[in-house]
């Protein structure tokens, strides 16, 4: 999601579900929709049924997805930078991307400073101590005196962000595409030409990608060459493009968007750090300001970040957040360190703060853990096992007894190398919690629809729903506040809890509160006698949050969700008048109900749709119409660019916010198969590199090529849900166990028979699984060494009917990650392969 | 009880001649000649029961036409089970009466003379060289037993339909099928000529003797045999 | 499940006259499988055994994605997945569901000798109803499809029934219901025979010069009709290439039967004749005996 804000502004699917119907071709790469997406996957059918469009599979495996797609084209595990700066390549080569678009909607013309560079798999500006990119390298070339930006709108100057990318991925020929990936030139060319065949106006596709992109040490990166890729054939902000997250639960885009990890809060606001000791400091450090005054303006809507943050403090503190206090900023927790899901486990594991400034304080000694089953998701579950055995205590709230509430059981754990149950201190408290069925609440799909659901059952016995269980912690806490003090109290007796139960709050108030109110009659800022917002009101949206203690909001994304007509996510109207599937009516979609993000790039200078059959909105004279308008509705064409949270107003070919390089890079993973083909001595990313060297614990090993010379991956399936649907059987019924998926040939060389057993062993241990031998992985020609690829799905555990238990996959995995998500690199490790005996684990 | 057929057993009060066929068989009594014992008449009779219970609740498995045959049993699931076990029992009796008879049954020279269509014009004079059974008899003894057998093995994959593979029930539908067709013209003659066509012949099977007459007349050479040519 | 009370039947098992009014007239309706859409979700195995209410299936891991190796009488509905060389570059994962093929003259309800036990409604459904079923297992060597299972008790025949009891209440199927990606449709026959040509001729614009509609003529064509991008291989599908009703059932039903029954006839009649021309054979022992009988 990074990458997208990055490149977009925001970090999230760019059109939505329904709207891939309107494609002319679909890529689905680093994603097998058709199995872990199978209810979207079939607005790529209907495409296909409806227009002809093509549906154009890019995978290690054949996959299901495969099976129905037009073209196939298979690469080795995490290359899929090399295949997409390959695209991006034959587009610009063969003059096949959408240059008027290129010109008016992205940096393509935008000029770079003479510090910028890139040799030998490096950028300029790297720090070989730190491992960091000094980012002001990359930025933007300025007038010296006006400070605006130097464009070049014939895009010709050398420095120019067009000619740099044209520059940077002239690299990735065809031949160097097979040399990288494996893909076979004739494969690749065929994936290219239909690919690139939307590079103009007339024609549209999309992209559907998920964790087989993110879960690389190059994630954001392969995620910002499919956004390039798709900037430059013109087909972001359209219907039937974009770049199309699809997320891998039905609330992660809900769970993100309301802060689901350390870094940001509700809104995707930045937690601020130790060192923002204000919060004006904290403003002026994250409100962007606005630069180009040459080309268009741009709303830079991040300018509002002032009002966003002050609702959000309000709803947080409520009264007792005044001006005087700053609202309550000096109560927000701060970060002082990297708390992302590695570098907890790290502390823990550790027992000391070992990746913040100092490394001596304690590490953690208690653990939370709701609807998250740390010791399966991993990577590297020998480590969280070890890391938890550490604790003094640990809750978990569940509806099944998983693997993580009894992590300390040897029985269970001793074939993966757990640690004997007798040696292990930590007290678990194990909560019986209700599952999605069992409560209300709204679901954000990855199409950030809000959309309410109701509970269909009562949770069984002693079960509660989490938000009592949360509820009733915090109430306990507050009280033991009143009655004996401790460090802070404001920060939790100020906390407001406004709710009718506050010991079970109901939902539907959680969700006004994130949509916000007016605390104030809120005057009309033109016209002061008018009142557009009665004191007690909804919001009708985030346009009416205010930065004086007027509102408040618990989300801001999500303003307009539960407005004065009601709650809105509860909608179900299908009316589409469009035939273009927007359904407006339909639950909300952040932002604004916009279904079709920085949809006035759908459009061409002068507001008239690229092509007319699909126009996302158009420009009638007087005001946008179409798609709720992603900008000022009333503004002209030529007043602002089409992406308004992009502080320059364009999309980013070139986006100098990255950690790891502002274009995408062919690295290898951290633990790589072939040297980089590119630049030998650069063969993972750099930063990437200098993450994995932080996780320096025993438990942390890297296995290298020659010892362990087959390249794995790790994947999900159609018939399961992450870790816990083995504990259901109808769904045990349909994929009975744990499999290692095995191309024919190295089977053979290993003496596997199909169905019998095989081993997997990587630097961190061994697991065994019943062999799938198949033709649907290839033998691929890498640079003229064959490399081989296995790879398994991750749904099973030690847990559960004792007829269905496996082996957790992410036994296997590393302690490697995105430089920029710190996201484990779960689809590319190294491994051996071997024939497995009889009845073992 | 009928009179004693022994000359002079009115005066001794011997065995009558349905003591002696208890279970001694081809011998003469009085006027009447003992041609089954008891136990041959037994054992025919439990095959005669078997079979009459497997054709009957086999025939409304066979067609419906036949249907209501299978409510003298409780309907066509009961057929369907009862059949099974019937016909298992059957062929159980059958193998007992073969080695009752087998002695008897055995083909020698003159059973090649033998014509059928001669035999069922009923105007020629019997072979004086026909002994307890004919050809015919015995033709029908061994081809009731082939016929049992066919049945039998091609009863079994019906009677198991999941254990056995559908190609190879297949073909035992047809068989089991072509055995019963043959067993009911087989039966249907058999009665025939053991009841109406030839009076005398029935009791053989009831009281397990037959007349001096019957026996010259069917059995020119057994009549001899058991007389002692004195007949 | 039974028949479905006062649901016009087009023919009956083992019926020695019709079992239906003939009043009422209904569109010949479909299950319509578009293969080269699906997906292999496995959604509508699952709606099957729910909405059936079937007890699981107790499955283990052999190296396939497919659920098990064929279907089970507690299993109505299988996506089977085939990896395919189709050629000397091709390759193809071809997954299809499988199922009761609902043949429009149906082998299962010729060799069923149960009256009843196997019924073909007005509208093209082939049902079972399992209080008529007496287990014999004959209905399997009738199907071409390999369609028939039994019951671990009393060996009931059991099989998809094209959810009958949802379709006459104006419902689809269950496992049409459940499919996400439309590549499974339910209606009257001739729609979507249209509708499968129009895919048809989809495929063949992409480059699949053999695609067709499997609807097999053998048995008088199928309830059940599945759009093949490899049209000239059934078999690369699990289907057969030309099935029709078996030749044993044909032999069994329409020549041993009249056969059986002149037999029997011949047999019964042949002995009254016989009787009255020669019959019956009495020793003439004495003159007595035959002074009386001449």
């Amino acid at each position: 999601m990074a990458s997208l804000a990055a490149t977009f502004g925001r970090g999230a699917m760019t059109n939505g579900w329904v709207d891939i119907k309107n494609a002319d071709v679909v890529l689905v790469m680093g994603s097998n929709a058709a199995e872990n997406h199978p209810c979207g996957f079939k607005w790529a059918i209907e495409a296909k049924k409806t227009r002809g469009a093509k549906i154009v599979s890019v995978d290690p495996r054949f996959t299901r997805t495969s099976s129905v797609a037009d073209v196939y084209a298979p690469l080795r595990p995490g290359t899929d930078v090399a295949f997409l700066n390959g695209l991006i390549n034959y587009a610009i080569t063969k003059n096949r991307f959408h240059e008027e678009y290129v010109r008016i909607h992205t940096n393509g013309p935008y000029v770079i400073n003479e510090k910028y560079g890139f040799n030998d798999g490096l950028f300029a500006g790297f720090d070989e101590s730190s491992g960091n990119y000094d980012k002001s390298a990359w930025a933007y070339d300025a007038d010296p005196k006006t400070k605006a930006y130097l464009v070049d709108k014939e895009m010709k100057h050398p420095r120019c962000i067009f000619q740099l990318l044209k520059k940077h991925v002239e690299r990735y020929t065809p031949e160097m595409v097979e040399r990288i990936c494996g893909t076979p030139k004739d494969e690749f060319l065929k994936v290219a030409e239909v690919v690139t065949s939307t590079g103009n106006a007339q024609r549209c596709g999309t992209i559907m990608y998920a964790l087989g992109w993110t879960q690389h040490s190059v994630g954001c990166q392969i995620i910002r060459a499919a956004a390039t890729l798709q900037l430059m054939l013109g087909n972001v902000g359209r219907p039937g493009g974009g770049v199309n997250a699809l997320r891998g639960h039905s609330n992660i885009q809900g769970a993100t968007d309301m802060a689901g990890t350390f870094e940001i809060l509700p809104g995707y606001l930045a937690t601020p750090r130790g060192e923002l000791t204000d919060l004006k400091t904290y403003l002026e450090k994250v409100t962007p300001t606005t630069l180009n005054k040459e080309t268009w303006a741009t709303m830079n809507y991040w300018s509002n970040y002032p009002k966003f943050m002050v609702s959000l403090l309000k709803a947080t503190y409520g009264k007792a957040a005044t001006k005087e206090n700053q609202w309550g900023y000096d109560w927000l927790p701060k970060t002082d360190g990297n708390y992302s899901w590695m570098f907890i486990f790290d502390d823990m594991y550790r027992g000391a703060k070992a990746n913040v400034a100092g490394g001596t304080e304690p590490g953690p000694e208690g653990f939370i853990t709701f609807g998250m089953n740390p010791v399966g998701i991993g990577p590297n579950s020998g480590k969280m096992i070890q890391a938890l055995s550490k604790l003094k205590w640990m809750v978990v709230g569940e509806n099944y007894e998983i693997e993580t509430a009894t992590f300390w059981d040897d029985k269970k754990t001793k074939a993966y190398g757990g640690p004997p149950s007798s040696q292990i201190q930590t007290e678990v408290f194990q909560l019986p919690c209700s599952g999605f069925a069992e409560k209300d609440g709204t679901f954000t799909n990855s199409a950030r629809w809000l959309q309410w659901k109701w509970k269909a059952i009562d949770p069984p016995g002693q079960a509660k729903t989490d938000q009592e269980v949360i509820a009733r912690l915090l109430l306990a806490v507050k009280d033991l506040y009143k009655k004996e003090g401790g460090p802070v109290p404001e920060q939790v007796l100020n906390m407001s809890w406004s709710y009718t139960n506050p010991v079970n709050p109901d939902l539907g108030e959680a969700l006004k509160e994130i949509n916000g109110k007016a605390l104030e009659d809120l005057k009309d800022p033109k016209d002061p006698s008018k009142i557009i917002r009665k004191a007690g009101e909804q919001l009708a949206g985030f346009g009416e949050v205010r930065d004086d203690g007027t509102t408040m909001c618990g989300n801001w994304l999500h303003s307009g969700c539960y407005t004065e007509a009601g709650n809105l996510a509860q909608r179900r109207n299908n009316a589409d008048p469009n035939g273009l599937g927007m359904f407006h009516q339909w639950g909300f979609s952040w932002p604004a109900n916009r279904r079709i993000m920085y949809n006035r790039a759908g459009a061409d200078a002068e507001g008239k749709p690229w092509d007319p059959t699909r126009p996302s909105i158009v420009w009638n004279g007087e005001k946008w119409v179409g798609d709720v308008p992603d900008m000022k509705p009333d503004a002209p064409p030529g007043t602002y660019g089409a992406f308004i949270m992009n502080a320059e107003g364009v999309g980013r070919l070139f986006a100098p916010s990255m950690n790891d390089g502002p274009m995408a890079e062919h690295y290898e993973a951290v633990e790589s198969a072939v040297p980089n083909a590119l630049h030998p001595k650069v063969t993972p990313s750099p930063t990437a590199v200098a993450l994995a060297k932080k996780m320096k614990s025993d438990k942390d090993v890297l296995g290298t090529a020659d010892k362990f010379p087959v390249v794995c991956t790790t994947y999900r399936l159609t018939e399961h849900y992450h870790y816990w649907t083995h504990h259901t059987n109808i769904l045990n019924q349909l994929q009975p166990g744990f499999f290692i998926e095995i191309p024919e040939e190295l089977a053979k060389e290993k003496g596997i028979v199909n169905g019998g057993r095989a081993k997997v062993t990587s630097a961190r241990g061994s697991i065994e699984g019943v062999a799938m031998v198949t033709k649907r992985l290839r033998k691929l020609a890498i640079d003229g060494k064959q490399v081989w690829h296995i790879g398994f799905p991750i749904h099973w555990g030690y847990e559960g009917d004792p007829r269905h238990t496996g082996p957790l996959a992410n036994f296997m995995t590393p302690s490697a990650m995105d430089p920029n998500t710190w996201t484990p690199e779960f689809k590319t490790f190294l491994v051996t392969l071997e024939k497995g005996g009889e009845g073992v684990a | 009880m009928s009179e004693l057929g022994i000359p002079g057993a009115s005066q001794r009060r011997g065995p009558t001649v349905m003591d002696v066929a208890r279970d001694r068989e081809d011998v003469v009594v009085g006027d009447e000649i003992v041609r089954h014992k008891l136990s041959s008449r037994i054992i025919h009779w439990t095959v005669a029961l078997f079979f009459v219970g497997a054709l009957l609740t086999g025939m409304p498995i066979w067609s419906p036409v036949f249907g209501w045959m299978a409510y003298l049993f409780g309907g066509l699931s009961v057929c369907r089970w009862l059949h099974a076990w019937l016909g298992v029992a059957f062929s159980a009796a059958t193998v007992v009466m073969f080695f009752f008879w087998l002695s008897d049954m055995r083909f020698d020279e003159n059973d090649k003379k033998f014509s059928f269509i001669d035999y069922l014009k009923f105007s020629a004079a019997e072979d004086p060289n026909v002994g307890k059974y004919n050809a015919g008899q015995k033709l029908f003894f061994w081809s009731i037993l082939f016929a049992m057998l066919l049945v039998l093995l091609t009863g079994i994959p019906l009677w198991w339909p999941k254990s056995f593979s559908w190609r190879l029930r297949q073909v035992c539908i047809v068989l089991h099928d072509v055995g019963f067709i043959y067993w009911f013209v087989a039966i249907v003659g058999h009665i025939y000529l053991g009841t109406a066509a030839e009076p005398g012949t029935f009791r053989s099977m009831t009281r397990g003797t037959v007349t001096r007459a019957w026996a010259r007349l069917h059995h020119p050479k057994w009549f001899r045999d058991v007389t002692g040519g004195r007949g | 499940m039974g028949a479905i009370q006062g649901f016009e039947i087009r023919r009956s098992s083992a019926a020695l006259r019709g079992g239906g009014t003939m009043l009422r007239q209904q569109p010949t309706v479909a299950k319509y499988i578009d293969t080269s859409i699906c997906i292999g979700c496995k959604a509508c195995e699952v709606a099957c055994q729910e909405w059936n209410d079937l007890p699981l299936v107790k499955t283990e891991q052999v190296g396939t994605y497919q659920t098990m190796p064929s279907l089970a009488p507690n299993f109505w509905n299988l996506i089977q997945f085939r990896e395919i060389d189709t050629g000397p570059h091709g390759f193809a994962w071809l997954l299809r569901k499988d199922q009761c093929m609902h043949c429009a003259d149906p082998g299962c309800l010729a060799a069923c000798p149960a009256p009843g036990a196997i019924v073909q409604y007005q509208n093209g459904i082939v049902d079972v109803d399992p209080e008529k079923c007496i287990g014999c297992g004959l209905c399997e060597p009738g199907c071409p499809f390999d369609v028939p299972r039994y019951t671990a008790r009393d060996n009931k025949m059991a099989k998809c029934t094209l959810c009958v009891d949802r379709v006459t209440v104006g419902l689809e199927p269950a496992c049409i219901k459940a499919c996400p990606t439309g590549c499974l449709q339910f209606g009257d026959k001739s729609s979507l025979l249209a509708l499968g040509a129009h895919r048809v001729k989809q495929l063949q614009d992409d480059g699949f010069a053999s695609a067709a509609v499997y609807d097999p003529p053998g048995v008088g064509g199928t309830s059940v009709i599945t759009v093949l991008k490899h049209g000239d291989h059934p078999e690369w599908y699990g289907l057969p290439k030309d099935p029709s009703v078996p030749t044993t059932v044909s032999l069994w039903k329409r020549v041993l039967h009249p056969i059986g029954f002149v037999a029997m006839a011949a047999a019964i009649f042949g002995a009254i004749g016989h009787f009255m021309a020669f019959g019956p054979k009495k020793p003439v022992d004495t003159a007595k005996d035959a002074g009386k009988e001449v």
